[in-house]
């Protein structure tokens, strides 16, 4: 455990996020604040300073996010970077399986991740707006959002305390491999994936300026989702250049060029901003045009960059994995 | 063009309580120039900022061009600000470390124009202010009379429909004040509206259509005169 | 570019008109950065060549132990070793440290066997473009950079004289100095003839003090050593990957200690901050104020201090950084490098080989960015929503 907490890694990443987190609980308090006391009708000096209050919290959550965006490859980073410490493990893959807390803490990071640029949207809507006509709903929706990330840091420390040096743990190629790990979903097969993916990339494209929003929201978590599993089943393998090899964290190594920051970067952002999109017209009923340009812009290149793997694959070797 | 309606301004609480303007209504028409006279405490440098939307009122309403100002959140009251209002305060409120011209673009900074634009609506403003040979001196360096048509061309650079001044000729002397108010008078003509809160008796009679209104105690007084 | 964005441009304007007003800071923020790089540049630079000389290393290196204290080994568990299966390479070696008793100073004596060069990866390194022919000639040595230093200040010109456990001297000559790259490990080493150091040691004809070889397959290690253990009950294995792993965590451990000491540092410049941008001037608010008054909204200012700040931190970390590298690399981290090499035998000369990661940098920048702009978040917010009016008087 000590060994684990004196790496410098884990020192930068943990004050970080407890720095982060300060911040947070300062802003939950202040967002209290305005939810007891606000009243955009009343005159008085008090209304002024919720008002006032509310640019430190928005403040605050700028902040926090755009440190979030660089802290999460930074975490992949850091379990990477432990991949040496702990025995067996050859990439974060492993490292990230080393306790019960690994996996649903980067779930719920990524899931922050999204809400708080939710957050933002409707920040902005709100600010836009001449009686603050969001400040009730975003205030409750940062709430929630403050509860996720108290467990995000609980997670953060529990995680990070109960990795152990002596017990060895799987590499990746036996977490995602054929034998004993999770297989694919819904009983799919790899030419099924990759139908499945490309089929819903070009829904995407045809839904996203016309369909209805939450179908839009549907398809693109679903989209996320077997992009996810192509990535790891199929086209991580082109990116190893070697057929048995799945991990989505390998290819975030420099062996790699660091391409897996890049490749997951796109999907997340391009994922983001279409159901971003999706909710600002749906429920917000707002023109969201560049948004959805941006998205399908980003999937777009997403679909390319791991497509191209495999034809530059084909092309350098005549043949297929 | 500007409306005021029954706006009082009250600070503090309990025993510290202070009434600055009690029940205000007044209209001003586009174009027309009003002073607000009284001595120092009247409320008149109050009200300049309600309309200036540099403070709520504690009751009533402001409607500037059809705007209701009085209750503005601060990114539009700062719009409404950038966009049709210009002030002039009493001491002039210049950044001292920059210079003329740099003093007269902030207003435009986040206006979305390229710096190109900018420049060319700040050469002009300081044209029509009479300070475009300072434009690249600091403002430290400058008089009290350059100081004031400085703060004249940073007031008029983002081509406000109304003009504010605060005590304009509190620091001139009376061959600044004058000339002062023959900017003013050309502003007026060219359609500006303009309400100027002072106590100076200069403008008491001004060589051109104007409207004096007295205040004392946070109350208007006689109109006209 | 500067001229095209407006914000930008009156950014400049005033970071360069008042920037004595960000001197101070910028100042201890430089000093700050330039330490903690200084630092794990040093620690990451050891540890890559660490990993480069383990890397050569022999898998496994096995000795005997009696009632768990460690013995020569007999020469005869070669063969034994040998023939289990899956194992490479295996070669006897003697080595160990001769200690100097006047001076309370140790050097390690390396045994190296002509005929049996090819088994000492480790070695054949360090030998490099060294006529082994010639050296093996005579009963001569070849010295790192430190027991060369040591013996020249010892008035031992050319040749040094060993003292066997049976009361002789042996006077050997220095055949040759190892380069300086080497000296992390090398510093204080001595390399002579396998024979000449059985003699310095005492050591039987049919002893060593330790046999290495090397397992390719990674998935025999457990079952070689299960086998090993068979050959003979005194046995003691010691693997690759145990001593690797104990150098990580030497040199993470010494990198996070000092870390920490850091961290502590770090919260003082974040309380300066905090008070320098909380203790606004007047000056500085009625700025504000002006801004504020003349159509800038509370984001336009937040902006303004967010980029403010973001600017401050960029220059001070490049500056920072750059100045660490240059003293570590450049100038071989004088004084800070002790701390590394402390308890080290002999006084030291580490040449650093320059390697920096994006990961040590990623790091250097969220442990500085982040407290920094932690720190002077509220204040700048404070200031920001300031009413004008109150702010301009």
């Amino acid at each position: 455990m000590n060994e684990i907490l004196l790496s410098s890694e884990v020192i930068v990443y943990l004050l970080s996020e407890a720095l982060l987190y300060l911040l947070l609980f300062i802003a939950a308090i202040a967002t209290l604040g305005i939810l007891k006391g606000w009243n955009f009708d009343r005159f008085t000096k008090r209304q002024f300073d919720l008002e006032n209050r509310s640019y430190l919290v928005m403040s605050i959550i700028f902040f926090v996010l755009g440190l979030k965006m660089l802290l999460l490859p930074y975490f992949a980073y850091t379990i990477d970077a432990l991949s040496l410490l702990v025995p067996g493990a050859m990439c974060a893959a492993g490292v990230i399986d080393a306790n019960d807390y690994g996996s649903p803490l980067l779930l719920l990071k990524i899931i922050i991740l999204f809400l708080s640029g939710l957050w933002l949207g409707i920040n902005r809507l709100d600010l836009e707006e001449k009686h603050y006509p969001y400040m009730k709903l975003k205030s409750w929706f940062y709430l929630l959002l403050f509860i996720l990330l108290s467990a995000e840091i609980v997670l953060d420390i529990l995680y990070f305390t109960h990795i152990e040096t002596t017990n060895p743990v799987s590499c990746c190629s036996v977490i995602f491999g054929e034998i004993g790990g999770n297989s694919l979903p819904l009983g799919l097969d790899i030419p099924k994936l990759l139908i499945l993916f490309y089929l819903l990339y070009a829904l995407l494209v045809l839904i996203v300026f016309t369909g209805h929003y939450l179908v839009r929201i549907a398809a693109s978590l679903f989209f996320a989702m077997i992009a996810y599993y192509s990535v790891v089943y199929f086209f991580g393998t082109y990116i190893y250049e070697l057929p048995t090899h799945r991990c989505p964290f390998c290819m975030m190594q420099a062996e790699y060029r660091y391409i897996g920051y890049l490749l997951w970067g796109l999907l997340f952002t391009g994922t983001f901003l279409a159901i971003e999109s999706a909710v600002m017209e749906g429920i917000f009923g707002r023109d969201a045009l560049k948004l959805k340009k941006i998205s399908i812009g980003f999937l777009t290149l997403f679909v390319l960059l791991c497509s191209s793997y495999v034809g530059l694959y084909y092309l350098k070797n005549g043949v297929l994995l | 063009m500007i409306r005021i309606e029954d706006v009082g301004k009250r600070f503090g609480e309990g025993e510290n309580l202070f009434e600055a303007l009690k029940s205000i209504t007044l209209e001003v028409e586009e174009g027309e120039c009003v002073i607000l006279s009284g001595i120092s405490g009247s409320g008149k440098s109050t009200l300049l900022s309600l309309i200036a939307a540099l403070d709520r009122p504690s009751s009533g309403k402001i409607v500037v061009e059809g705007e209701l100002v009085s209750k503005l959140p601060d990114l539009h009251a700062s719009a409404y600000r950038a966009k049709t209002i210009g002030v002039i305060f009493q001491h002039f409120n210049l950044i001292e470390s920059l210079s003329v011209e740099e003093n007269v673009i902030v207003p435009l900074i986040n206006s979305g124009l390229d710096m190109p634009a900018i420049r060319k609506m700040a050469e002009q403003s300081m044209q029509r202010a009479s300070i475009l040979h300072k434009a690249s001196q600091d403002v430290a360096s400058l008089s009290g009379g350059e100081k004031q048509r400085c703060a004249i061309a940073r007031a008029l650079v983002n081509d406000p429909k109304v003009i504010l001044c605060d005590e304009p000729t509190a620091n001139l002397d009376r061959e600044n004040s004058l000339r002062f108010i023959d900017t003013i008078q050309k502003l007026n003509q060219a359609g500006k509206t303009i309400v100027i809160a002072t106590h100076d008796p200069l403008f008491e009679a001004l060589p051109f259509e104007s409207r004096v209104i007295h205040m004392a105690d946070g109350m208007i007084g006689k109109h006209g005169e | 570019m500067l001229s095209r964005s407006p914000f930008l441009h009156f950014l400049t304007l005033l970071l360069f008109k008042q920037k004595s007003k960000h001197l101070g800071i910028m100042s201890i923020s430089v000093v700050m950065i330039a330490l903690v790089s200084a630092v794990l540049f040093i620690s990451s630079s050891l540890q890559q060549t660490l990993q480069d000389t383990l890397d050569e290393q022999a898998d496994f290196t096995v000795t005997r132990i009696e009632a768990g204290r460690p013995v020569s080994t007999p020469l005869a568990w070669a063969d034994r070793i040998i023939e289990i299966e899956g194992v490479s390479q295996v070669a006897p070696r003697i080595h160990g440290r001769y200690f100097y008793a006047p001076r309370e100073e140790s050097f390690l004596v390396v045994g190296i066997d002509f005929f049996d060069e090819q088994g000492s990866k480790a070695l054949e390194s360090l030998v490099k473009g060294i006529d082994l022919k010639q050296f093996f000639a005579e009963e001569s040595m070849i010295v790192g950079e430190g027991v060369k230093a040591f013996l020249q200040k010892h008035y031992y010109k050319d040749t040094f004289s060993f003292k066997t456990p049976r009361g002789q001297f042996k006077k050997v000559k220095i055949y040759e100095v190892l380069p300086g790259s080497l000296n992390l490990l090398a510093n204080d080493m001595i390399i002579m003839p396998i024979g000449l150091a059985r003699e310095i040691f005492g050591l039987k004809e049919d002893e060593v003090t330790d046999i290495t070889f090397n397992v390719p397959n990674d998935a025999e290690w457990d079952n070689v050593i299960g086998k090993l253990h068979l050959v003979d009950y005194e046995i003691r294995v010691v693997e690759k990957r145990e001593v690797e792993k104990a150098y990580e965590n030497l040199y993470n451990y010494k990198g996070g200690i000092f870390l920490i000491l850091y961290i502590i540092a770090l919260l003082t410049l974040m309380l300066i901050l905090y008070q320098r941008y909380a203790m606004v001037y007047s000056h500085e608010r009625k700025e504000i104020g002006i801004l504020r008054a003349v159509g800038w909204s509370i984001r336009d200012i937040l902006k303004l201090k967010f980029y403010e700040t973001m600017i401050l931190v960029m220059s001070s970390f490049v500056i920072g950084t750059v100045a660490a590298y240059g003293y570590v690399f450049v100038l071989g981290a004088p004084i800070l490098i002790e701390i590394f090499l402390g308890g080290a035998n002999l006084e030291n000369q580490v040449q650093m080989i320059p390697e920096v990661s994006f990961g040590t940098l990623g790091s250097l920048f969220l442990l500085y960015a982040v407290p920094f702009f932690a720190a002077v978040l509220i204040p700048s917010w404070r200031v920001a929503v300031i009413p004008p009016k109150e702010a301009m008087r």
